[in-house]
């Protein structure tokens, strides 16, 4: 009989890899390893399958009435696009809201992965996780998983005992508490659009700011991604909005930006013709 | 890109970063705090991978803590900087953790002081340093301008003077930075240094 | 001592408790404990000092260190044993495994207390899990730390402990202890201390004249440079210290 005197072992001086605060609730996590001889060349080749689902546009922002978040609904692989209607904003439960970029199966199970924790929390603890809570736990078990090829590039919005809450999380590990984030290929074109406004009419000017009505607010979003749509070329298809507020999340629109193409350009008719009209007439 | 750095004076030590979070070409954000609180009377400001950043620093602070509830004494500065270099020492040869670490701390018995550990392990007592593409501007700045038993005024001012050489010699400048100090009053938020103002919620 | 019948179902286990709530085990090893030679440590106001009863089981036997009772752990920490001392070895390694440890993890010496409290929970783990008998050993600690100065502790098999300002184990620790409660006072010298433990042994002890080989004496104090040092006692100093505290006749 082997004795257990694990026991026994002291606990007080903290050293080598005693991280005592971490075992308990997150053990190394490992992949199988495929059964390859090159398995350099094996782990290329999947990255490069995954990346061209990183033809992206998503944003997210905080103000007044709550938080807005929108994306386009295209996925790309390399040249080719193999969908253009696909769910980018991830519906993890009534209050709370998770966007895709990267990996879309790598988002799709780590939100969904997501999910199933925060209703355990809500169940253990006869309360909503706060968007603090959820997003930390998401960026740790990213963190956890650092160096093994996933690719997650994530907003998570959503409403809490604290207001509303935003956080960028990604699969580096990083975790980002702030009031707009855009996320993707199209981020900058997006961020232009978000940080410097647009013309509604000749004086009135929106730009991102906390005092604005959810319509302004959800215009806003709506014109970012159209703009992004329009110059990345791995973005487009629909830009979808989403509000959350104290009452959970609403989807506001979802427009095709080929037609949104039109209603920003509408056709003018033309004064050559006007012209040509008049000296028939003559 | 990332500008850490510190120096000790006359009773109390003092760090500064950079507040930008970036990613390839894309300042994600402009007010994120790079310069943690560890405990009552020790400061860690760490630059390099977000990710390691974030879990390294916190994994220390968790541990110092820890370390005061069991034994209910703190530790020394000294003491929680070597458990820091050793704790990346054991990382290193697993999974290292990419981080550069400036750690100031105040005790009654030794007074201020600033360690200097770098992400491969090695440790220094020194009375300044500093970290990332700053540094370039900031140690050249600091060994023609610093002097021990600076008063806090002076080293504030010094502290402004490598940010202005920064802002306007490094291509890559960030534009915010987060000043803290601790002294024999403890470890605090000392000023904020903006040159663009992020829209916070109230 | 003679004990119910009701202990036979309940002393071969260490890991349970009797009815009445005693673990007998222990109880036996702390019995143990009170048959081995006794040994004293006094706290003064500029240091430690540790007296113990050398048992000199024969004329023949060949003692390989100055000091059997004595153990220093650490530059800053000493102790006095009482008990088997096979067993007392096994924790004074552990003791200073873990010192050296704190020292590599943190590059500064480990507080008393902490080093204390860390042997103290390897002797409780024999009291807990199955198989495995406690340690037959008591021990008084002594050491300087930069948070609380000088210090005394006493631990037992259980892994109680606490600190103390005169402390006594071993055989005929009551009355020992009970002459220390009476003669103890605050503030008093290293040397008084070193007065009062020879005393204490003199009269506790079995032998009717005391030697110096029948004693040893440490002592844990700051030089004046401010750094620790423990130092044992030679038997030719001890002697004259006996006869100068008037607790021997000086030799004709």
């Amino acid at each position: 009989m082997k004795l257990d005197t694990s026991g026994l072992e002291s606990t007080a001086p903290h050293f080598g890899t005693s991280c005592e605060l971490f075992s308990g609730f997150s053990a190394a996590p490992s992949f199988d390893l495929p059964v390859t001889t090159d398995f350099d060349g094996f782990q290329k080749e999947s990255i490069q399958m995954v990346k061209p689902a990183k033809g992206t546009t998503t944003l997210a922002f905080i103000f007044k009435e709550g938080v807005i978040v929108a994306a386009d609904s295209r996925a790309s692989m390399g040249g080719y696009i193999s969908s253009q209607s696909v769910k980018k904003i991830i519906e993890i439960n009534p209050y709370m809201l998770g966007t895709m970029a990267g990996g879309a199966a790598d988002c799709q199970f780590w939100h969904r992965n997501l999910g199933i924790k925060c209703r355990l929390h809500e169940l253990a603890n006869k309360r909503r996780i706060s968007v603090t809570g959820a997003s930390k736990l998401l960026a740790n078990i990213l963190y956890s998983y650092r160096g093994m090829g996933l690719s997650v590039g994530t907003m998570i919005a959503g409403w809490d005992e604290t207001g509303p809450g935003l956080y960028y999380v990604d699969s580096e590990g990083g975790r980002l508490k702030g009031t707009r984030f855009s996320v993707g290929s199209g981020s900058p074109y997006a961020y232009g659009v978000l940080d410097s406004g647009y013309l509604i009419s000749y004086n009135t000017c929106i730009r991102y700011k906390y005092d604005l009505s959810v319509e302004e607010a959800a215009e806003l979003a709506k014109r970012s991604i159209y703009h992004a749509t329009f110059r990345d070329g791995a973005s487009g298809g629909v830009a979808s909005v989403y509000h959350v507020g104290p009452n959970g999340w609403k989807k506001l629109s979802g427009d095709d930006v080929g037609e949104l193409y039109y209603q920003y350009n509408p056709v003018s008719t033309s004064t050559v013709e006007q012209e040509m009209a008049e000296s028939s007439s003559t | 890109m990332e500008c850490v750095f510190g120096l000790v004076g006359n009773g109390f030590a003092i760090l500064v970063a950079d507040t930008s979070a970036v990613h390839s070409i894309l300042v994600h954000k402009s007010n994120e705090d790079k310069i943690m609180v560890l405990d009552s009377h020790k400061l860690i400001a760490a630059s390099g991978e977000p990710g390691d950043r974030v879990q390294f620093t916190e994994f220390i602070q968790k541990n110092v803590a820890l370390y005061q509830f069991r034994n209910g004494i703190p530790l020394t500065t000294a003491a929680a900087a070597n458990f820091t270099r050793g704790e990346l020492a054991t990382a290193l040869r697993k999974s290292p953790y990419m981080v550069n670490i400036l750690l100031a701390g105040y005790d009654k018995e030794t007074g201020p002081s600033l360690y200097y550990i770098d992400y491969i392990a090695s440790l220094h007592k020194v009375d300044k340093g500093a970290f990332g593409y700053g540094s370039y501007f900031s140690l050249s700045m600091m060994d023609r301008h610093f002097h021990s038993g600076m008063s806090v005024e002076e080293a504030v001012d010094l502290v402004d003077k490598c940010i202005m050489e920064i802002r306007s010699r490094l291509v890559v400048a960030p534009p915010n930075f987060v000043i803290k100090i601790v002294d024999k009053d403890g470890a605090r938020e000392y000023a904020w240094r903006e040159s663009v103002k992020e829209t916070t919620v109230s | 001592m003679s004990l119910p019948k009701m202990s036979r179902r309940y002393d071969s286990r260490t890991t349970i408790f009797s009815p009445e709530g005693r673990l007998y085990q222990v109880e036996y090893a702390m019995e143990a404990i009170g048959n081995a030679g006794s040994a004293i440590g006094i706290l003064s106001k500029d240091g430690v000092v540790l007296v113990g009863e050398k048992k000199v089981t024969s004329k023949l036997l060949q003692t390989s260190t100055s000091t059997e009772k004595m153990y220093k752990i650490d530059d800053h920490v000493a102790c006095a044993v009482a008990g088997i001392m096979s067993d007392a070895n096994i924790l004074i390694n552990t003791a200073r495994v873990q010192a050296q440890r704190y020292t590599y993890a943190y590059q500064e010496p480990m507080p008393v207390e902490q080093l204390v409290q860390s042997l103290c929970d390897t002797k409780q783990g024999y009291t807990q899990f199955g198989g495995l008998r406690p340690f037959g050993v008591s021990f008084l600690f002594a050491g300087w730390d930069k948070n609380y100065g000088f210090q005394l502790y006493m631990s037992d098999p259980s892994g109680n402990y606490g600190g103390w300002k005169a402390a006594s184990i071993g055989a005929n620790n009551q009355a020992a202890q009970s002459i220390l409660k009476q003669d103890y006072k605050d503030d008093i010298t290293r040397e008084e201390a070193v007065q009062l433990a020879l005393k204490v042994l003199s009269k506790t002890m079995d032998s009717t004249s005391l030697t110096s080989d029948k004693l040893e004496l440490a002592e844990v104090y700051l030089t004046p440079s401010g750094n620790v040092k423990y130092q044992v006692c030679s038997p030719e100093s001890l002697s004259k210290k006996l006869v100068k505290f008037g607790v021997t006749q000086p030799p004709a």
